[in-house]
């Protein structure tokens, strides 16, 4: 690698030492953007850069308010510790989000500046406005992607510079205005009818998300309230703070802990009962398969919140589910079942399914299980497909070889649909370790855990974690739980999220070749 | 001979077949039917709700609860909550419908057919970008959209949907695309059409079941989704979702199970009566993504 760009850097070098006319273009064009294809007699082009030049100028002198710079300066002196921000006070749309996105801003709301009192909102004069540090990270990640974009044309302006008069001295041929155009047409089509959706995916999609990663490395949570107080950028102490503060790792764990295992017997637990399902359903055995199957999938019908919700009332302390073992009389034994093989905390006549916290085992296990109710149909159909395009010789085959049906089984069927879906299994493994409904309108993240298995520092932060909470749905919690919004932290959990997601997910698609080759 | 040989355990195995089989749809049944039953059963209590039904506890009076209470004194609005939050889910999915179709139609096409620079990372990333739910860019969503002023606006609640749901929709149309014969596109390029042309022209038409697909799916995408709604839209443009999950909540004042029972019903049923008619294509799709790996 490192070679390669050393080679291409002395090949260029070459490229250069032997066109120096073409290099003056490209320096003219470094100065002022279309000014060497003025020099190269291509004046459409050249204006064409140029004017994006002049929108970029236009567009920072405007949005900003360079224009009362001047008669304010001297009637706002710096005050008198020398405090004067000009970019903050008049910068636009460029200037002042760079800054913006570096610092976090540097003056609060009722503070004196400039010899004035600030204010959290000033009208007339922006600059006594106190600095929103969370909009202006906002604005700053605005402002550096549109930068990135012009710095892209500008570099394409130098290199065009170049080429069309190496070009031209070659060939003694001058690309037309024209025909530019018209190349430029048929070379950026794609880009031009791809142009909405980068759009959005950027402003909807990629900026959130880094909006939200940066987060990680601030200390913003709400307990700083801007334009009162300042964010600021602390490095990686959120990360090391897991680790340092006493305690922390072992309720991070906890939450990894069960989200890897959550995630796994779910999608792992769905797979084997569709395919059980399926089996049964396909075998010589069942009669009226179409009808069977029909019922089985209802659950898959149903919006998975609506089911959700309703589970949660099922298993409410006077829900369905109490309710038939009181009435049939099965509660006590079946309570007391649960307290012999340790899932349920004490002896009692009706169970706490979802509220206490010493039967969080048992919470958890009925999370699964309503997860096999809601997602083993979704399989059923999947591997039902699969089985309908085995093909029927091979089974032949194997009963005139004397297999039994549990070796054919093993040996044919098994094999070939596990390999037919495993993209699916993988799918729903990362869908799994997001499922933040299954958890949030399930058991909402209870039962709590007491206050003496959280550590003080926690506690005093808030934001803890649920018993029951996956790392999705504590991330909800710290985003958006009034007042217990620790966003730094929750930018820190989302980071590790995106890591983990990205890896196994970019690993299935190289391994999942058919989705990239091009005819 | 053989027949005699296999009927013994034949029968045994026939007998567990069906008693799994009619394990399973007790299982899968007895929630539905409960809630179904709770929606008719009177009184605001979960265990009011019989186990076996019950004719004296028979009662309507959750969804005349659901088509008559209003919340607010506004004499200009006439419906009940449950309507309205029922037209503002509509407008939304509508307008999400129409973009999610056009963009993703647009965005499939021109990675299935055009040769262009950084097609394969530009694609990895969209691959990558679906995976993870929106909310984790929420806080950002809703900094930007009160600085333009989008908040409590619900159409413009549709383009996050529609912009967070192009990445999928894109692989299904591309997936589809490449069934089509490139041969078609080379055909009608000769005859001189343009590529616009060729897409809206020759393509489209042949791409119109996984149209419906993706159509149905954006349609119904902002019935489902309770993150966004409850953030970015408050009082008079409350959704469906959120209305429902209100009336889950002990400490609303609305708060009633059996009222919820009643609502997730009839917003339930419709649902369920679309997916049944998706099916076909569901298992299609489903299949042929899976053979592919």
């Amino acid at each position: 690698m490192k070679i390669s760009i050393q080679k291409r850097w002395s090949d260029l070098v070459t490229d250069i030492k032997h066109n120096p006319d073409a290099f003056k273009s490209a320096l003219l064009s470094t100065i002022v953007m279309g000014l060497g294809q003025w020099r190269n007699k291509q004046r459409a082009k050249a204006l064409v850069f140029f004017s994006v030049l002049l929108l970029v100028v236009l567009v920072e002198l405007f949005s900003g308010s360079y224009l009362y710079a001047f008669s304010e300066l001297s009637q706002y002196p710096a005050g008198l510790d020398g405090q004067l921000y000009f970019i903050r006070d008049y910068g636009g749309i460029f200037t002042k989000g760079l800054w913006g996105l570096i610092t976090l801003g540097q003056i609060t709301a009722f503070q004196s500046y400039r010899g004035q009192f600030t204010e959290a909102f000033n009208k007339v004069i922006p600059w006594l406005s106190g600095d929103n540090s969370i909009s202006l990270l906002g604005n700053g990640l605005i402002a550096l992607v549109l930068s990135s974009l012009v710095i892209a044309v500008y570099v394409q302006n130098i290199r065009d510079a170049y080429v069309s008069k190496k070009l031209s001295l070659k060939q003694g041929y001058i690309e037309t205005g024209k025909g530019y155009v018209k190349r430029l047409w048929t070379d950026m089509f794609p880009f031009i009818i791809l142009l909405p959706t980068f759009v959005m995916v950027l402003f909807f999609i990629l900026i959130p998300f880094l909006f939200s990663f940066l987060l990680a490395f601030t200390n913003y949570t709400y307990r700083v309230v801007p334009p009162a107080q300042l964010v600021r950028w602390v490095g990686f102490t959120n990360f090391t703070k897991i680790i340092a503060e006493s305690g922390w790792l072992n309720i991070f764990l906890d939450v990894i802990g069960w989200t890897f295992l959550y995630a796994i017997m779910a999608s792992v637990s769905c797979y084997v009962l569709g395919m059980i399902q399926a089996m049964i359903i396909e075998s010589k055995y069942v009669k009226l398969k179409k009808l069977w199957r029909t019922l089985l999938i209802v659950p898959w019908a149903i919006p998975a919140m609506i089911s959700l919700m309703v589970f949660r009332n099922v298993f409410a302390l006077d829900g369905l589910a109490n309710q038939a073992l009181l009435s049939t009389g099965l509660m006590e034994p079946v309570s007391n079942f649960l307290y012999s093989v340790g899932l349920q905390g004490e002896i009692g006549t009706v169970i706490y399914w979802f509220s206490k916290y010493m039967n969080r085992n048992l919470t958890k296990l009925v999370i699964l299980m309503v997860n096999l109710w809601l997602g083993a149909p979704y399989f059923m159909m999947l591997i039902t497909g699969v089985l309908t395009t085995l093909p029927k010789d091979l089974y032949e085959a194997a009963a005139i070889d004397g297999a039994s049906r549990w070796q054919s089984f093993k040996r044919i069927t098994l094999p070939l649909v596990i390999k037919a879906t495993l993209p699916a299994i993988i799918m729903t493994f990362t869908f799994n370790f997001n499922n933040f409904g299954a958890i949030y309108f399930l058991t909402g993240g209870g039962p709590a855990r007491p206050n003496d298995m959280v550590p003080q520092s926690m506690l005093i932060l808030k934001g803890v974690p649920g018993s029951t909470d996956i790392l999705i749905s504590w991330i909800y919690k710290l985003s958006f739980t009034r007042n217990e919004q620790v966003f730094n932290m929750a930018a820190v959990y989302s980071i590790l999220i995106f890591i983990f997601i990205g890896v196994i997910s970019v690993y299935n698609l190289a391994k999942n070749k058919g989705i990239w080759e091009e005819e | 001979m053989k027949i005699k040989q296999f009927s013994l355990v034949d029968l045994v195995l026939g007998i567990a077949a069906y008693a799994w089989l009619m394990l399973s749809v007790f299982i899968v049944l007895v929630p539905i039917l409960w809630m179904v039953s709770a929606a008719f059963t009177n009184g605001s209590l979960l265990s009011g709700v019989p186990i076996f039904p019950d004719i004296s506890k028979f009662s309507i009076e959750h969804f005349v609860y659901i088509f008559t209470y209003q919340s607010s004194n506004d004499p200009s609005i006439f419906v009940s909550d449950y309507i309205r939050a029922f037209l503002v889910t509509f407008s939304i999915a509508l307008t999400n419908t129409v973009g999610v179709v056009i963009m993703s139609v647009i965005t499939g096409y021109a990675f299935a057919r055009l040769r262009f620079k950084g097609k394969k990372p530009l694609l990895l990333t969209m691959m990558v970008l679906q995976m993870f739910p929106s909310f984790m860019g929420m806080i950002a969503l809703f900094l930007l959209f009160r600085q333009f002023g989008f908040l409590n606006k619900p159409l413009y609640l549709a383009l996050i949907y529609t912009a967070g749901s192009i990445p999928y929709n894109t692989f299904l149309v591309r997936g589809f695309m490449r069934n089509i014969p490139k041969s078609l596109d080379e055909a009608a390029a000769i005859d001189g059409a343009t590529p616009l042309q060729i897409l809206t022209k020759i393509l489209f038409p042949l791409i119109v079941p996984i149209i419906g697909f993706i159509a149905v799916g954006a349609f119904m995408a902002p019935w489902l989704d309770f993150m966004l709604q409850s953030f970015f839209l408050q009082a008079e443009n409350t959704t469906i979702a959120v209305w429902l999950y209100r009336l889950t909540e002990g400490q609303n004042t609305a708060y009633n199970p059996l009222h919820f029972m009643a609502g997730a019903l009839i917003i339930a049923l419709p649902i369920m009566i679309i997916q049944f008619f998706m099916q076909k294509y569901m298992v299609h799709g489903l299949v042929s993504g899976a053979e592919k790996g």
